[in-house]
């Protein structure tokens, strides 16, 4: 068993090492031997058992004394333990590939390949909303009314994105480019909802709904321009006009829409609508159904859609 | 040739350890600790720089070549054949046949002497494979019959069992000094006997060179065979000694270049011994070498190495057999284990030993059979531990050896 246990480790510091290369070398050889059932005869288990032991005797003889008694024991305890670990290590790689962190899908416990937890930083929406709980199991489209928000339908797409995020949140601006690549590329349907978790973002809101209703088309590129131009630039109120106006819609129209009763309304609908998924921090992002909480890598959404995750 | 008396030098070890580059580094760290010298001895500085001489200034051929280089190379090979002459007291150098290692002597001697069907060779019972296995192989080939000299009870020689085996043996070939305790061989009066019957006698003399004083002449033995790389020189070297008269009587073992005086179509003539039995281009650097080792040894007093050596065999003799469940083969008096002190413990895998002296303190010995295996297969026990000392260990050395060895011992 200690063969075993030094192929994998010589191997692996063989890569480095010339004197590790040798010793890999005897492993694998002793490894084969026992595999094609006969002895390991090379002296190669008693080489590292000496090592071993001559590292621990200066330190304690007695924990010397039990580790030469019980060194297959331990050998097998090591083994297991290695494979345990190992079996986690590719467990957790799996997870960070697919969902962008090592513990699971917007698990944001530490991760050793996502050491700054990027990939699941969100802007917490705030308890004033009553939005509490922080446990995306529970996260869900079932029952919410998404007919008001602005929608992108492909004719016979298969696939579906729902992007709620706020114009104010750095994350969610971050994961908006990779959203809107995925949609072109995968041509899905993707409906749009901002969520006011950050700010006074509100009116964002209210002049989205209004553009949306008026110009279908050109709303995407306003809204496009939101998540990519100067975050201060965009939620001054005072720019707004100035913003319309670059698009060539009726300024005056918009915000008369924007400020009437009806859009207000509609927006609080809205909100309400949102918080029925049970989302705790923008963006939350569902695809086919499945919440991705934070700004992921694009190759964490792109294996959303994919049917063999890769491919 | 005269048997010229020199003065020795004084027995000064720390003269003598700042002559091996290995065991004078500053960096006292990276010293070793040396107990593996019946397996292949260090080797002196001016050993190194001999062999080194040869290939930085006159790399050429010896025996053939007429230019400047070619006559220097002739000269340092007669040269060391004079001095190795000299060294065991031969009659003249051309008793010296040099070799690879005691092997090939021993081999070379099997397939020389005319040995026929029913022809015996008498040997002891913890012979080293080399000279065991030439002459189980001409038991198979010719039919020759191989009997072995029963040991005492301390592994020591057993001349009553010699004496009733010896009748009617044609070679008596046994270990002068064996590699597996340390034990020398009365070998004045084996030979006498053997004589006496008629046999002629090979000493296998690999471990004694390093140690003893050995006087060709006094003892009147026949052949004689040790190894360069146990006495300081360079491996892959070798001495076959033997009476010029039977030199002359062997058959050729291996023939072609530089072993005939010239050949036709249909016709060659032999070169006179030793030239006969060296056949091909020989390893001038090594033989450079071991010329060097041997003026090396010249330069000490055995008795002087004697007594360093049994001090320190007495000293880990001592201090081992207070160790729980230490088995040390052969006598336990050390006096009679000359530089060897080879222990196991029952039950125990003493690679693990080895290994463990070698990764806490750099101390070298050797773990096995040693080369030795019938002994081991016939009493049954795994392997051993071999500690074998040379002049140039010293007795902080063996201390370190002792107190790892003790650290070693509690934890098995």
């Amino acid at each position: 068993m200690p063969c075993v246990i030094a192929l994998i480790i010589f191997s692996i510091l063989g890569i480095f090492s010339a004197s590790h290369r040798s010793l890999a070398k005897e492993a694998f050889d002793c490894v084969f031997k026992r595999i094609t059932l006969r002895p390991c005869n090379s002296g190669f288990k008693e080489k590292i058992k000496s090592k071993v032991l001559s590292k621990l005797i200066d330190r304690s003889v007695f924990l010397t004394r039990i580790v030469n008694k019980h060194y297959e024991l331990l050998s097998w305890i090591f083994f297991i333990l290695m494979f345990g670990s190992m079996a986690w290590v590719i467990y957790g790689g799996y997870n960070f590939y697919v969902y962008g962190s090592c513990n699971g899908l917007n698990e944001s416990g530490f991760c050793a390949f996502d050491p700054s937890g990027k990939n699941n930083k969100i802007s917490e929406v705030n308890a004033e909303c009553g939005i509490t709980q922080k446990s995306s199991d529970k996260l869900t489209l079932n029952d919410v009314d998404l007919s008001s928000f602005p929608t992108k339908n492909i004719t016979n797409a298969k696939d579906s994105i729902v992007f709620i995020g706020c114009y104010a949140c750095d994350y969610s601006r971050k994961a908006y480019p990779d959203i809107q690549k995925l949609i072109t590329s995968k041509k899905t349907n993707f409906v749009f909802a901002h969520f006011p978790a950050k700010g006074d973002t509100t009116f964002l809101e209210e002049v989205g709904y209004c553009v949306y209703k008026d110009y279908k088309e050109k709303y995407w590129d306003f809204n496009n321009y939101l998540f990519t131009e100067d975050k201060d630039f965009i939620l001054d109120k005072a720019n707004i006009n100035e913003i319309l106006g670059s698009f060539n819609f009726d300024v005056e129209k918009v915000n008369e829409c924007a400020n009437s009763i009806e859009t207000k309304n509609i927006v609080e609908k809205q909100v309400e609508e949102l918080k029925k998924t049970g989302l705790y921090g923008t963006p939350t992002i569902f695809i086919n159904g499945k919440a991705f909480v934070g700004p992921k890598p694009y190759r964490v959404y792109r294996s959303a859609i994919n049917k063999f995750i890769f491919f | 040739m005269k048997f010229i008396k020199k003065i020795k030098t004084m027995f000064n070890l720390e003269k003598i350890r700042s002559d091996f580059k290995i065991l004078s580094e500053k960096d006292s760290n990276n010293i070793p600790i040396y107990f593996d010298s019946a397996c292949m001895s260090l080797k002196p500085n001016s050993v190194i720089e001999a062999m080194n001489d040869y290939y930085f200034k006159f790399p050429a051929c010896g025996g053939r070549s007429s230019h400047k280089m070619g006559e220097l190379v002739t000269k340092k090979i007669k040269n060391t054949r004079e001095i190795i002459a000299k060294f065991i007291n031969a009659r003249n150098e051309n008793e010296i046949i040099f070799t690879r290692n005691t092997t090939e002597g021993i081999n070379l001697l099997a397939n020389s002497i005319d040995f026929n069907n029913g022809d015996i060779v008498l040997i002891t019972e913890k012979e080293h494979n080399s000279n065991l296995v030439p002459w189980l192989y001409l038991r198979e080939k010719k039919g020759i019959i191989v009997k072995t000299i029963p040991l005492n009870d301390d592994n020591t020689f057993n001349f009553e069992k010699f004496l009733e085996l010896v009748k009617g043996v044609k070679l008596v070939s046994v270990g002068y000094t064996s590699n597996l305790d340390g034990v020398s061989v009365p070998v004045k009066e084996i030979i006498e006997v053997a004589h006496k019957n008629g046999a002629l006698v090979c000493l296998d003399a690999a471990q004694t060179v390093l140690h003893e004083r050995i006087n060709v002449k006094n003892l009147d033995v026949d052949f004689l065979v040790f190894s360069g790389h146990k006495m300081l020189g360079p491996t892959g070297t070798g001495v076959l000694y033997g009476k010029y008269e039977l030199l002359d009587k062997l058959s050729a073992f291996i023939l072609g270049g530089d072993t005939v005086e010239y050949t036709t179509y249909s016709d060659y003539k032999l070169l006179p011994v030793p030239e006969r039995f060296e056949a091909g281009l020989a390893d001038y650097a090594g033989i450079i070498g071991l010329g060097e080792a041997v003026r090396y040894l010249n330069e000490i007093d055995f008795n002087d190495i004697k007594k360093h050596e049994l001090e320190l065999n007495s000293y880990i003799t001592e201090e081992l057999l207070k160790l729980p469940n230490i088995k040390i083969i052969g006598p336990s008096d050390p006096s009679k284990r000359g530089g060897i002190i080879n222990f196991y413990i029952e039950g125990v895998d003493m690679h693990k030993i080895a290994l463990m002296l070698d990764n806490m303190a750099n101390v070298s010995i050797r773990s096995g059979q040693h080369c030795v295996h019938s002994w081991f297969n016939n009493k049954n026990i795994k392997n051993s531990a071999r500690i074998s000392i040379a002049f140039y260990n010293t007795k902080k050395e063996a201390e370190i050896l002792i107190s790892n060895l003790n650290k070693i011992i509690k934890i098995i």
